[in-house]
């Protein structure tokens, strides 16, 4: 029964990303751009994950590492005449470093406090990358354009997110079946116990928002590319932070498809909303997330485990409920 | 047998109050110890400053020979000193078994360990705590009893040489204490060291090779349980003076 339901898994995984991978050939730039933004914002939500889901901490200033991937990319390229792939990991291993740097104090920090502290860090960098020279300031950064035909250029940043959506997906799912998840876990789920029992709590919360860091400055980097031009308002908008937390929460934080169907089920409602009701978009929209979180206040994914999964079902025979 | 643990002049103060004072003991390979005395005399205090939760403000812990104040609490697990939490702490969220593992995983042995030996250590520890048959049970679920024996598991997991106990027994039944008993006896036989707080009497009595009694955070009395429960100011401490005089009185004992 298991094993079946394993194959079952495999399938649909299997089949979703055959139908991701054929849809560009069978539609338009529009929706090829739209799905990119679904993709990036997977990243996002994914890499957030790794903190959040597993170590319970929310950093709502993550999207800081996203401004600075964006602008180590640019410069690398402009400045210091890298091509993109090595701009872009470069950069990503700088957002590693980074987290690692403010994370050993703010990481001690607990809950809210935590929150807080991260978007300080956040607000701060977007300063100083407003006021210095290097990412020209307020007037933005003009990146170089990708050397390719328009359509090939909408394929290869379809792909290039797609392919960032895949490996930090599957980062997430080897820590959560790591000795990191074990640690992250019994971190998230009491960290007094978790000390007790030899785990260097300090080290696995930097490591996990290390690698967090890591993928939402890959994430970045192909944004900025991407979009050619970016400024400090754009790529440290708190607002990015926002919408990939709620994409989050929605899907299900601690889950390897929550992100997924977060991303997915937001960015999807945001365009047949917007071309629906165009005055009132963002009221329909906040109704809807207001509806969803009252009603599956832990996300799809727990919801449906609750509701859904095998094992309810038997326990609802069980009490006999059903 | 060697002395394992060297508790030499500790003291502990919350702000005036002096938790722990000039706390003076060795404890030895292989013994159970029995730690007992009224609330609020500091055992949780003293559990606490061994673990590295606190910090002792004066005095000195050596741990087979190494001096441990100061050290962290997950160093310290590493170095071998497990323990129980008398407000339990378990992973909520985790079934049982996972639970287990992540002790398995980290503490004194862990690093050198796959997932797949994590989780056999684990089933071996449940076996031992005899909650094995729970293991797929998320830990919300359980009863205290279970919680109970389940934290007992997870503190073995981490192959620890000394096993800090507190008040493990707190709140089970007769039939409940017995099973926890026969647990820490097979326990103490596979050769780890155990220090039990615990207020029931019997059942320190019954287990301990000796017994600390603390009082207002000093050391009132360290012997045999025999000699331990017909000392004078033990009686005094837990009776009451009336007690001790109408003993006297009466010429029983």
């Amino acid at each position: 029964m298991i094993m079946q339901e394993k194959w079952r898994v495999y399938l649909i995984i299997g089949v979703f990303l055959l139908i991701l991978i054929i849809l560009p050939f069978m539609s338009n730039k529009y929706w090829i751009r739209i799905f990119t933004t679904i993709f990036m914002y997977t990243t996002l939500a994914q890499a957030t994950n790794i903190l959040m889901g597993f170590a319970g901490l929310v950093p709502f200033g993550n999207v800081v590492f996203f401004g600075i991937g964006a602008y180590l990319t640019g410069i690398l390229m402009v400045d210091f005449g890298l091509s993109f792939f090595p701009a872009l990991i470069f950069g990503a291993v700088v957002c590693f470093a980074f987290a690692s740097v403010i994370g050993y104090p703010i990481l001690k920090l607990k809950g809210h406090y935590f929150a807080i502290a991260t978007m300080g860090v956040s607000e701060a960098i977007k300063q100083i990358a407003t006021n210095i020279q290097i990412t020209r300031g307020g007037m933005g950064f003009n990146l170089p354009l990708i050397p390719l035909k328009i359509e090939a250029a909408y394929f290869f940043f379809y792909f290039l997110m797609f392919s960032a959506m895949v490996l930090v997906t599957l980062a997430t799912y080897w820590i959560s079946r790591s000795r990191i998840g074990y640690a992250l876990r019994g971190i998230m789920s009491n960290e007094e116990g978790a000390k007790s029992l030899g785990i260097n709590t300090a080290y696995y919360k930097l490591v996990a928002w290390g690698i967090s860091a890591f993928f939402t400055g890959i994430a970045g980097g192909i944004f900025a590319y991407w979009y050619a031009y970016i400024d400090p308002p754009s790529v440290f908008d708190i607002g990015i932070a926002v919408r990939f937390i709620i994409m989050l929460l929605l899907g299900g934080a601690g889950t390897i498809i929550g992100p997924f169907l977060g991303a997915f089920f937001i960015e999807l409602l945001t365009e047949t909303i917007w071309s629906k009701f165009l005055f009132l978009h963002l009221g329909v929209l906040g109704a809807i997330i207001v509806l969803v979180v009252i009603f599956m206040p832990k996300g799809f994914m727990w919801f449906y485990r609750q509701r859904f999964s095998l094992s309810a079902l038997l326990e609802n025979v069980r009490k006999g409920k059903l | 047998m060697d002395v394992l643990l060297e508790v030499e002049n500790v003291s502990k103060f919350f702000g005036g109050l002096g938790a722990n004072q000039n706390l003076t003991f060795n404890i030895e390979g292989g013994e159970i110890i029995g730690l007992i005395g009224p609330n609020g005399s500091g055992k949780t205090t003293l559990i606490n400053v061994i673990t590295g939760n606190y910090t002792a403000d004066s005095g000195r812990i050596r741990f087979i020979g190494r001096d441990i104040v100061g050290l962290t609490p997950y160093v310290i697990n590493r170095l071998g000193i497990a323990r129980t939490y008398q407000v339990v702490q378990p992973f909520v969220g985790m079934s049982v078994l996972e639970n287990v593992a992540t002790g398995a995983l980290f503490g004194r042995s862990g690093k050198n360990r796959t997932l797949k030996a994590g989780l056999e250590k684990a089933n071996e520890v449940l076996a031992l705590c005899r909650i094995v048959d729970k293991r797929n049970e998320l830990v919300e679920n359980l009863t205290i009893a279970d919680v109970k024996r389940l934290e007992i598991a997870k503190a073995m997991a981490t192959d620890p040489h000394l096993l800090l106990l507190d008040e493990v027994m707190a709140g089970l039944s007769p039939k409940e204490i017995d099973d926890a008993l026969e647990i820490i006896a097979k326990i103490n036989k596979m050769g780890v060291t155990l220090l039990v707080v615990e207020h029931v009497m019997k059942a320190v009595m019954a287990i301990s090779h000796r017994v600390i009694v603390l009082h207002q955070g000093k050391l009132m009395a360290i012997g045999n349980p025999e000699a331990i429960v017909k000392d004078e100011q033990v009686i005094k401490a837990y009776l009451g003076e009336k007690y001790v005089t109408r003993r006297k009185k009466s010429g029983g004992s």
